[in-house]
Order: C-alpha cells, then sequence, then structure tokens
C-alpha cells in the first residue's frame, strides 16, 4: 500500500476544515470587537450618565447610581465588548462548524442560487458579517504570522513574503466557503432582527480592523 | 480542484485555530473549560484582559514616593517600578530611545520587548500610541506588552499635577471608611479635598473629557481620560467648564468647586483610576497635603 500523506489528510477534513473556519471567524469576531473598544466604552459612558441623572432624581433609586459607579464602568464597557463577541460568535462562527463540503462547481453554483434567493436585507446580514468576519481574521491570522516570523527568523522580506501568501490563501481557500456555509445557514436561521442588531455594528467594526 | 489541496487546507486550518487558541476571549474559554475538565492548569488570561491588544492590565502599585518625580523622568520612574530598577539609570537610556524610536511608547515598547520589537511594531503600527503598537506584535509578546502597558500606566500618572492649590487640605482620604451619609463601611475610591466654592479646578494632566454631566449623587462630574489607562475624575462641581469629548490641556481650569449632588458641604472629590481600578492619589506624589476635619461625600 502507497503511504500518500494528502490522501490521510484529505480523509479527515470534514473534521479540520469546519473547525478552522469557525476558528477563522472568531479571530475576525475579536479583531472588530477589540478596535472599537474604546467607542464601546464611549457608549457605555453616555448611557451610564443618562441612568445617574435619571435614577438620582430619587432617594429609592440613588443607589442603583452607584451599581455601575465610576470605578464599574470600565470594566462593564469590556464585559459589554466582550458580551457582543461572543454573540457574534454564536451568530457566524458555530454556524460553520456545521459546514459540509460539496463539488467545488456545485458549490458555487448552489451559493450563487442561495444568493439570489435573498429576499430580505435580514436574511443577507449574516452571509455579509461572515465574509467580513472572515476577511478580518484572516488579515489578523496573517499580520500574527509576519509577526512571529520577523522575531523569530529576523528576516524582514520572508516575514511579509509569508504574511502576502497567508492573506492571499485564506482569501482564496477559506473565506468563500464561510460565506457559502453562511448563505446556506441564513435561510433557515432564526431570531433575524437581533442578529442584525448584533451583527450590523460588527461589520462595520470588521471593515475598520482590516489592515 | 479543491481535493488536491488537503495539505494547504490543513495548514490554513491550523494557523487559525492556533490565532483563535491563544488570541480570542473565545479561545481562552475553550482553554479553560479544558484544564477544568482535565484538572490541569490553564495559561489563558482573564477573558477581559484579551480587549485593548492585551495593555488593559490590573496596576501592580509601586511604594510610596520618597522625594518628587520630575515630570521628564516620570515614564522612568513607571519603567523602574516594573523593572525594581533605578530610574536614574533607565532616565537616560528612555530618552536615547525614544529619540531614536520616535516616541515614548515606543521607547518604553524598546525597554521590554527589546528594541527590534519596538522598531517592527514602529513600522506596522497605525499610530505610535501604545495599544496600537501593541496590536502589531505577534501573541507571543503578550508578557512583554503588559509590563509596558504597566509601566507606561505608572508614568503617565507620575506626570500628572495636582487639580487644586497645594495649601487645601484632604478632608477624607482614600480607602475603607465609614460613609458620613448612608452609613455602614465603604471604600472611599478618592480623596476630598475641601475648599470654598467656585474654586478653579486643573486638569492634572493633558487628556479628553470622556464624561460631563450631573446627577444627585456625583453632583456635576467630569471625567478625563489620559491615555495609558489613566483616568481622573472630579465630582460635586459648581460649574464645568469643559463638554464631552473635549481635548484640554494640563493645568488649564476645567471646572469650579461646589457642593453638587450627595456631599456635605464644599469640597472637590478627586479621583484616579488605573485601568479601572481606584488607586489613592497621594501614592504618586511626594508632597502631601494636610488633612483636616470637614466636608466630604
Amino acid at each position: 500500500m502507497r503511504w500518500n500523506v494528502a490522501e490521510r489528510v484529505n480523509r479527515v477534513r470534514w473534521i479540520f476544515l469546519p473547525l478552522g473556519l469557525c476558528a477563522l471567524a472568531a479571530v475576525g469576531a475579536h479583531a472588530a470587537a477589540d478596535v472599537v473598544g474604546d467607542r464601546v466604552l464611549w457608549a457605555v459612558d453616555r448611557v451610564d450618565a443618562f441612568f445617574d441623572a435619571l435614577w438620582s432624581s430619587w432617594s429609592f433609586t440613588a443607589p442603583l447610581v452607584d451599581l455601575v459607579g465610576l470605578t464599574q464602568r470600565t470594566w462593564f464597557a469590556r464585559a459589554v465588548a466582550l458580551a457582543w463577541e461572543l454573540a457574534a460568535d454564536a451568530l457566524v462562527a458555530v454556524p460553520l462548524l456545521g459546514y459540509d463540503e460539496r463539488e467545488a462547481a456545485r458549490e458555487w453554483k448552489l451559493g450563487r442560487d442561495l444568493l439570489l434567493r435573498i429576499r430580505s436585507p435580514l436574511v443577507a446580514v449574516r452571509p455579509a458579517a461572515a465574509l467580513l468576519v472572515s476577511l478580518a481574521g484572516a488579515f489578523s491570522v496573517a499580520r500574527m504570522v509576519q509577526g512571529s516570523l520577523q522575531l523569530a527568523l529576523h528576516l524582514s522580506w520572508f516575514a511579509q513574503l509569508a504574511r502576502a501568501a497567508t492573506l492571499v490563501c485564506l482569501a482564496v481557500v477559506l473565506v468563500p466557503r464561510a460565506v457559502f456555509r453562511s448563505l446556506e445557514h441564513a435561510r433557515s436561521a432564526r431570531y433575524r432582527v437581533p442578529a442584525a442588531v448584533v451583527l450590523v455594528p460588527l461589520l462595520v467594526a470588521a471593515v475598520l480592523s482590516f489592515r | 480542484m479543491r481535493t488536491r489541496l488537503p495539505l494547504l487546507e490543513l495548514f490554513l486550518s491550523a494557523l487559525c485555530l492556533w490565532a483563535a487558541w491563544y488570541h480570542t476571549p473565545a479561545g481562552a474559554l475553550v482553554r479553560t473549560a479544558g484544564a477544568w475538565l482535565f484538572r490541569t492548569r490553564t495559561t489563558a488570561r482573564p477573558l477581559l484582559a484579551y480587549f485593548g491588544a492585551g495593555t488593559l492590565v490590573p496596576p501592580r502599585l509601586p511604594p510610596f514616593l520618597a522625594g518628587p518625580v520630575p515630570p521628564a523622568e516620570a515614564l522612568a520612574y513607571g519603567a523602574a517600578a516594573v523593572l525594581e530598577g533605578s530610574p536614574v539609570e533607565l532616565a537616560p537610556r528612555l530618552r536615547t530611545l525614544s529619540g531614536r524610536l520616535g516616541s515614548d511608547d515606543a521607547a518604553l515598547l524598546a525597554v521590554f520587548c527589546g528594541e527590534e520589537a519596538a522598531q517592527y511594531a514602529i513600522d506596522q503600527a497605525r499610530s505610535a500610541a501604545l495599544e496600537d503598537l501593541a496590536r502589531a506584535l505577534p501573541p507571543r509578546a503578550e508578557p512583554c506588552i503588559a509590563r509596558t502597558a504597566q509601566a507606561a500606566m505608572l508614568g503617565e500618572t507620575y506626570a500628572l499635577g495636582w487639580p487644586l492649590p497645594e495649601t487645601v487640605r484632604i478632608t477624607s482620604p482614600f480607602g475603607v471608611r465609614e460613609h458620613p451619609i448612608l452609613g455602614g463601611w465603604r471604600l472611599h475610591a478618592g480623596i476630598d479635598l475641601g475648599t470654598a466654592i467656585g474654586t478653579p479646578v486643573h486638569a492634572v494632566g493633558a487628556g479628553v473629557v470622556r464624561r460631563a454631566s450631573s446627577d444627585g449623587v456625583n453632583g456635576r462630574i467630569l471625567v478625563l481620560d489620559h491615555g495609558r489607562g489613566v483616568v481622573t475624575t472630579y465630582c460635586h462641581n459648581e460649574a464645568l467648564l469643559v463638554r464631552n469629548g473635549q481635548r484640554v490641556e494640563k493645568g488649564q481650569i476645567i471646572a469650579r468647586t461646589g457642593s453638587s449632588g450627595r456631599s456635605t458641604g464644599p469640597h472637590l472629590h478627586y479621583q484616579i483610576d488605573l485601568a479601572g481600578e481606584p488607586v489613592d492619589p497621594l501614592r504618586f506624589r511626594a508632597q502631601r497635603p494636610r488633612t483636616m476635619s470637614g466636608a466630604t461625600d
């Protein structure tokens, strides 16, 4: 029997491909959530100031002012960003674990059909988020590869080449699969309005994290 | 076509898993759950520490100062507090590095992560701010980024001035005390400085107004963000002279003292938060204002 590594790896792709897609989206969601951390803090400050003014109007609600006090607001803002990221993971990354690969030409055709059948912007939010978050993840992973190689090997040209290669490979090999799976999942997905509330800001944040 | 690339797909998937495993709160959750399941120790950081590119670290407080800190050497004092070294030796090194790399944050990064890492971060980052520099570095730089962030935070705090004239006395220090209005033992997260209504309040450092609002507990409250995880708060003012989002310079008059909100009389509640944790402002000053009994909150 001939030893063929590629063939053997091919047999377990149903395990590592969904995991890789999920991880790519998780990295992208974190890059997006991290880049808007300051804006989340700003928003929490505004909301906190509004509620502090409201609660302190009556003596029996005044103790609520200290509930998210001056000290807790930074922690609270970070917790909001974390909750947002984990919600995005649940809505975008976790469904990618259900990726079931088909023959390439059939997958592209099916993807195009699913795209043409979208009738509501609410259905398009998840695939759009999958596209931008996966791209944000690709940028983030490529940056980590470059940094690790640069500081380990001290070869600037090699690190830059590795970054570009990683980015292109992820964008060509994994990102389309993530979008395809998301298109497939979006048809049957529930809670479309809450999902849009979570994911639309994430789309903007993901684009901000591109570099 | 795709089935001919299983090795590339495996390699790319492994890269994504590596990045997610070490670089995201979701990865930290999985690592922590795995450690709990197999009863091993996890190296995952607290979930909230994954934000701010690893620069949001809890402050490690330095000992009380023996003498005044020259403003130009504040960063060296911050670095020395983390390295447990001498600020006198670190100051010229930091000046040289700052001149060579073009920013104080990059100089600090060079001290803790090495000059090559700092130079690489400058080449890749969007700005010379520590958070952006840290974002450009790979996951293995996390420990030295955390130490750099500590030093930057302490250095920024050492450089802060004082909001009122030095002669103004403290009416309630930082620490756990019996609350003068509500009763019961609570942490007083800042210090109260007893002064007449209308005394000008000065910004202790350059920064951005993160909050200028009013409520029945804190009164007219002002929060300044000085960057590097340092935030100062001024409560119970009579009037606020700056607005949300405004940039202020060190020494600028930002408010006038009063007794608004939950207060027993005219005073200023002054608070310093490092990475969201309140610290005693006197820990970062050699001069100690005298204390007296008087108005508090």
